[in-house]
């Protein structure tokens, strides 16, 4: 595809191929009709000398005359003038015909006539001179002077003739080439300014078509890219506000993980003296698992002796009902005593303070009973919640000693585990420290990305600038090339 | 130890008890009008009857019932050897007393006795005759109480055997059942 300087150039070279080919003709014709009209001027100048060297005879002859007539000297001046410059005339006439052998031949036979001429002329003045009027008549009347006057014009009309054939020749020539260079003006003219119209409607046309793509192109790749510079400007002051956020969250994470270190330094150091104590409480728990197992042997001779003691408490119960079913048969055997020995008269009275004694013996008997059953129940209530807590505390003890061995293989693997934690935590301290440097670069790395971004948010308004220049240079340059355009 | 004290005690004051009273005369010269009361429950309610109108107080008795137009009649029950009428106390108190418990009898008379049975009994107490204070008997349902006495912390009504038994009369009379007798 042909670029637009090539186009324009390839147009203006052939634009200027034309004019030179226009000129060079036009050049050519001007030069023949100049050379021709030079030898036109030539034949023109050859026509007056030749019309010269008749008029220089004439003024001779017509000074020679009025001498002869009147003898006054003062008529003999065109004959003195002519004689003067009849020769140079000549001359000039043999010089201007010198590439014209006829007019030369013609000359040749011219210069014996015009000295005879000029001889007859001066003898003839001569005779009148020495006022020989006769001889003066004689030789005048004799008509040599005219005979010569006759060939002379004769051959002088035959030179004026040729000459006036060349000049015609001439004008022809002239013509011709005048009308070969108006053609060559008029018509290569017309073809170039066809020509040169033309290609300046192609190469407008293409121009116009490829620049207008180009331009629209360019208008929407404006636009993307305005869209896209402010998709950037708001992706920049995001990352702007970002990195901001991020720079803070470093500083936190900075001053964290320094804070992390010294946990971490603090927990190797608990560690050690964790380890040095779970060795000390693994002794400790083994004398207490010793402990536990005594008590837990202890706890069952307590349950025995308590199940044995609710067993007699069961039984002292039910001698107690024995008691006070015997109490109330007491009291209901006194009451009826009592009646019968009020039934009995004054002997009975004294029958009847026995019998409201014994009653009353029966009555705190019985209430006594109760008494003592509320203390049995609840020496039996107590029993079984010492039963019950005391079997609680069996298992309980059995759990006991069972977690103290767990505690004490825990205590084990504490010990162990505490070493491999010392070991993890003076890691963590210097990975932790490590970190704080790494944090510490990345923080400074960041506030450079947020002080790019920062700059990029500036660079994305600016691009975001001229993104919307160049879509009202695209708008200005659719308006240049299409005047109609409102784009 | 502490849990058997109390029991320790109350068998020395027990003791105490039996001793003083055996070693106190039978009568000081100064005997105080007196009435003796069997503090009892009625259908939950506090009653008190007396002693000297009763012959005599035993227990857990079995009751044979038989057909009878009288409802207050729960049936007969051996006492001493004899068959006796059993009644109902609650039921002549006018209670609702289909489901009270049978557990003490009352003897009444000594001709023909009857035994009046009632649910719980709550003590023997002796209380100055002073202390007996006389009802106005307005109260249908409480025909049968002409005194109130203050025993054992509260007021009981006290019911009177002899109205009881009049009442028993005069219902067997009405029914015919001394007839059948």
């Amino acid at each position: 595809m042909w670029t637009f300087g090539r186009k324009i150039a390839a147009g203006f070279t052939l634009a200027f191929l034309l004019l030179l080919g226009i000129g060079g003709v036009s050049y050519r014709s001007i030069s023949a009709l100049t050379s021709t009209s030079q030898l036109v001027t030539h034949t023109h100048q050859v026509l007056e000398h030749i019309a010269d060297v008749l008029s220089v005879l004439k003024d001779a002859e017509t000074g020679q005359r009025g001498y002869v007539i009147t003898g006054d000297e003062a008529f003999l001046e065109p004959y003195q003038t002519a004689i003067g410059t009849v020769h140079n005339v000549v001359k000039d006439l043999r010089q201007l015909t010198a590439d014209n052998p006829n007019q030369q031949s013609r000359i040749d036979k011219m210069e014996p006539l015009v000295a005879a001429k000029l001889a007859e002329l001066k003898q003839t003045i001569d005779l009148r001179r020495k006022g020989n009027i006769e001889e003066t008549t004689k030789l005048v009347r004799s008509g040599e002077g005219k005979k010569f006057m006759d060939d002379l014009r004769l051959l002088l009309t035959q030179m004026e003739r040729e000459e006036r054939d060349l000049l015609k020749q001439r004008a022809d020539e002239v013509a011709t080439a005048s009308s070969g260079a108006k053609s060559a003006i008029i018509y290569g003219t017309a073809f170039c300014l066809v020509f040169v119209m033309a290609a300046g409607f192609f190469i407008t046309r293409s121009l116009t078509g490829q620049i207008g793509a180009a331009i629209r192109h360019v208008q929407s790749s404006s636009a993307e890219l305005q869209s896209a510079a402010n998709q950037q400007a708001s992706g920049a002051k995001e990352s702007s506000t970002a990195m901001n956020e991020i720079t803070t969250t470093i500083s936190e994470l900075l001053a964290t993980s320094r804070q992390i270190a010294e946990s971490a330094q603090r927990v190797a150091h608990v560690a050690e003296e964790t380890s040095s104590a779970a060795r000390s409480g693994d002794t400790t728990v083994q004398k207490s698992h010793e402990s536990v197992n005594s008590i837990k042997r202890q706890v069952d001779l307590i349950v025995t002796h308590m199940l044995d003691l609710g067993k007699k408490s069961q039984q002292i119960g039910g001698i107690l009902e024995i008691i006070n079913e015997l109490a109330e048969q007491t009291n209901i055997l006194a009451i009826n005593a009592t009646i019968e020995a009020s039934g009995a008269g004054d002997a009975g009275k004294r029958f009847a303070v026995v019998a409201d004694e014994i009653r009353k013996l029966a009555d705190r008997v019985g209430g006594s009973t109760k008494e003592i059953r509320v203390l049995i129940e609840e020496i039996r209530a107590a029993v079984n919640t010492t039963v019950m807590a005391t079997e609680g505390g069996s298992k309980a003890v059995d759990l006991g000693a069972r977690q103290f061995m767990e505690v004490a293989s825990a205590l084990k693997q504490i010990t162990e585990l505490l070493g491999t934690t010392t070991a993890a935590a003076r890691e963590i301290e210097l990975s932790t420290k490590q970190q704080a440097t790494a944090v510490e670069q990345v923080n400074v790395a960041v506030s450079n990305v947020a002080k790019a971004a920062k700059e990029t948010e500036v660079s994305s308004g600016q691009t975001l600038q001229t993104a919307g220049q160049l879509a009202g240079l695209s708008r200005d340059l659719i308006r240049l090339i299409q005047a109609n355009a409102s784009a | 130890m502490t849990l058997l004290s109390p029991i320790t005690a109350k068998a020395a004051e027990l003791r105490s008890v039996f001793d003083q009273a055996r070693a106190a005369p039978f009568f000081s010269g100064k005997e105080e009008q007196t009435e003796d009361l069997l503090a009892i429950r009625v259908s939950r309610d506090a009653y008190a009857i007396r002693v000297s109108e009763i012959s005599g107080l035993t227990t857990d008795r079995k009751i044979v019932a038989f057909p009878s137009p009288i409802p207050e009649l729960l049936g007969v029950a051996g006492v001493r050897g004899a068959l006796v009428p059993v009644y109902s106390l609650a039921m002549l108190l006018g209670y609702n007393a289909e489901t009270e418990r049978t557990r003490w009898f009352a003897l009444c008379g000594a001709e023909d006795p009857v035994a009046l049975v009632f649910s719980d009994f709550e003590g023997y107490v002796r209380v100055p005759l002073t202390e007996l204070y006389a009802t106005e008997q307005k109260d249908v349902s409480r025909t049968h109480v002409e005194h109130v006495v203050r025993a054992t912390d509260m007021v009981r009504a006290v019911v009177s055997i002899s109205l009881i038994r009049k009442t028993i009369q005069r219902r067997c009379g009405n029914d015919g059942v001394s007839k059948e007798r």
